[in-house]
């Protein structure tokens, strides 16, 4: 219902969505939330608040037990299996641990996104460029990941992520491994992505990003959402 | 064709990069498939050789040297009447005769010493048109015997029945064996291709989460498990070819003048049969073996 009455700039949309994991943990309690197009939110919480739980569901790696959840206008409760590839090809993910193929060049990772998405090689290799020349990797293209600092690891997922040109990017602890100045080289990419025009949605632990930027704060605890501020901080 | 590029080479890759489950699973599936080839082949030997006897299935009655020919030729007509007889031949004392001097002329280990006299009767030959009816059919005869007309009985689709009785058997073990085997080759590319998946789970779920469709992750385990199922297939083939002579002409002397020649449509249908199995146990198996790592 949240999606008829809503103001129509919604690109995600829970209604009353509780997760309950079949030993008996809420992870998530009734979460009504909307993100508009074009937003930078930063979700925030202590470890099991429901954070990745909350992602888990965007992505539909994992069904709610009751409510809606609408990404880009499309129902993913109601979705068929076969509709869900098209979903990920919209919603880029980046995680803390980078999951990067170790075996494969920066290049090689960032292309792996279209290629295995059916696009051509030549189209590949055009996007990957783009996207390594904005996230700044241009130089380190033949690299491969273990000869890469974290900071350029990120970087290289967040490229990965932005390859296939995604409405929405969901960011969950991307500089939970990194250290201060490259947490800031990271966010700063980030707002940068942000500014070009697309979606971003942020789990985080770090206080001084959230706090520093004063973008909207989703504040969840215990799977509710107890603050969302438009611009807000980590604490109240 | 970057699609099928990626797909090809990531089976390949997956294969080469496990030899030892590779090769494991590639040696089993032969094994198998060269049962399989082993009971087709047997089968459609025993078939053909079941055939062959069949058709030269007689019942032969001796008659009495003073029966009347109007009750022989009642007789006749009594046994012609039966659905199971195809053809009924009288042959006279004098064409038995001819018949044992000719084949006595063929055969060293035979020699006719004295063909003043004729001790042969005069016979019926019966033919039949399916080898099970015989036991029925004779044990009908032999009650004819002693009746003046007929002196005696000889039937010998003993052979016939022994062989169908082997061609039974043959075929229920054989089938036995083949399932079994089929469980086991089976239980091996699942796991092989579990190491595959298992090896690639990283790229698997990177894959998921950038947008690849299930049939795109899949894709590559199925080919890499048709690859093991037509390497097997390629080495059974081999091995049945080499040995398909020797084995032949040791069962053509075993079973005796059994004429056991298989066309080149057989060998056709036998290697098409190999290949199809092969590929179905490999593409079959890997499709269980990475459904199941997809549903989690």
């Amino acid at each position: 219902m949240v999606a008829i009455l809503g103001r129509g700039n919604e690109l995600i949309t829970l209604d009353g969505v509780s997760k309950r994991y079949p030993n008996g943990t809420d992870a998530l309690r009734d979460v009504d939330l909307e993100i508009d197009s074009g937003d930078f939110v930063f979700l925030v919480g202590s470890s099991g608040a429901g954070k990745s739980s909350l992602i888990r569901l965007l992505i539909r790696e994992e069904l709610p037990s009751s409510g809606r959840v609408w990404v880009d206008g499309q129902d993913v409760v109601r979705m068929r299996r076969s509709a869900v590839p098209k979903l990920r090809r919209r919603v880029g993910v980046v995680f803390q641990d980078f999951k990067l193929l170790p075996r494969k060049t920066v290049t090689e990772n960032v292309s792996f996104a279209l290629l295995v998405t059916g696009h051509s090689g030549e189209e590949a290799r055009e996007e990957t460029e783009r996207a390594l020349a904005l996230v700044g990797l241009s130089q380190r293209r033949e690299h491969f990941p273990d000869q890469l600092s974290g900071g350029e690891k990120q970087r290289t997922a967040i490229a990965r992520a932005l390859v296939s040109r995604p409405k929405i990017l969901i960011a969950d602890e991307p500089t939970g491994n990194l250290d201060p100045v490259t947490s800031w080289e990271i966010i700063k990419l980030l707002v940068r992505v942000n500014e070009l025009g697309t979606t971003l949605l942020m789990a985080t632990h770090n206080a001084e990003i959230v706090n520093a930027l004063r973008r909207r704060v989703v504040h969840l605890d215990h799977g509710m959402v107890v603050r969302d501020e438009r611009e807000g901080q980590y604490a109240a | 064709m970057r699609r099928l590029e990626y797909i090809g080479t990531t089976a390949a890759q997956g294969f080469w990069r496990n030899p030892v489950m590779s090769v494991a699973s590639t040696f089993t599936v032969g094994l198998m498939l060269l049962l399989f080839a082993f009971f087709l082949a047997t089968d459609r030997g025993l078939q053909a050789a079941v055939g062959v006897l069949e058709s030269k299935v007689e019942l032969a009655l001796f008659l009495e040297d003073d029966a009347r020919v109007s009750d022989v030729l009642a007789l006749r007509a009594r046994i012609e009447a039966d659905p199971a007889v195809s053809r009924v031949d009288y042959i006279t004392k004098e064409q038995a005769m001819a018949r044992l001097l000719d084949i006595a002329a063929r055969r060293p280990d035979i020699q006719i010493i004295d063909t003043s006299s004729n001790p042969l009767q005069n016979s019926l030959e019966i033919k039949l048109a399916h080898a099970q009816d015989a036991p029925r059919v004779a044990a009908a005869l032999r009650q004819e015997v002693g009746n003046g007309v007929v002196s005696d009985i000889v039937d010998n689709p003993q052979v016939v029945d022994k062989l169908l009785t082997v061609t039974r058997v043959l075929s229920i073990g054989g089938l036995a064996v083949l399932a079994m085997m089929l469980i086991v080759a089976l239980f091996v590319i699942v796991n092989t291709i579990r190491i595959a998946v298992h090896a690639r789970r990283d790229e698997i779920e990177i894959m998921k989460l950038v947008g690849a469709t299930d049939w795109f992750v899949r894709w590559p385990f199925i080919l890499e498990g048709m690859l093991v199922g037509a390497l097997g297939a390629v080495a059974a083939t081999v091995v049945v070819l080499i040995a398909a002579g020797p084995v032949m002409n040791a069962m053509v002397g075993f079973i005796e003048i059994l004429p056991l020649s298989f066309g080149t449509t057989f060998v056709w249908q036998l290697v098409g049969s190999v290949f199809a199995l092969a590929l179905a146990v490999g593409g079959g198996g890997a499709m269980l073996s990475v459904r199941a790592h997809l549903a989690k």
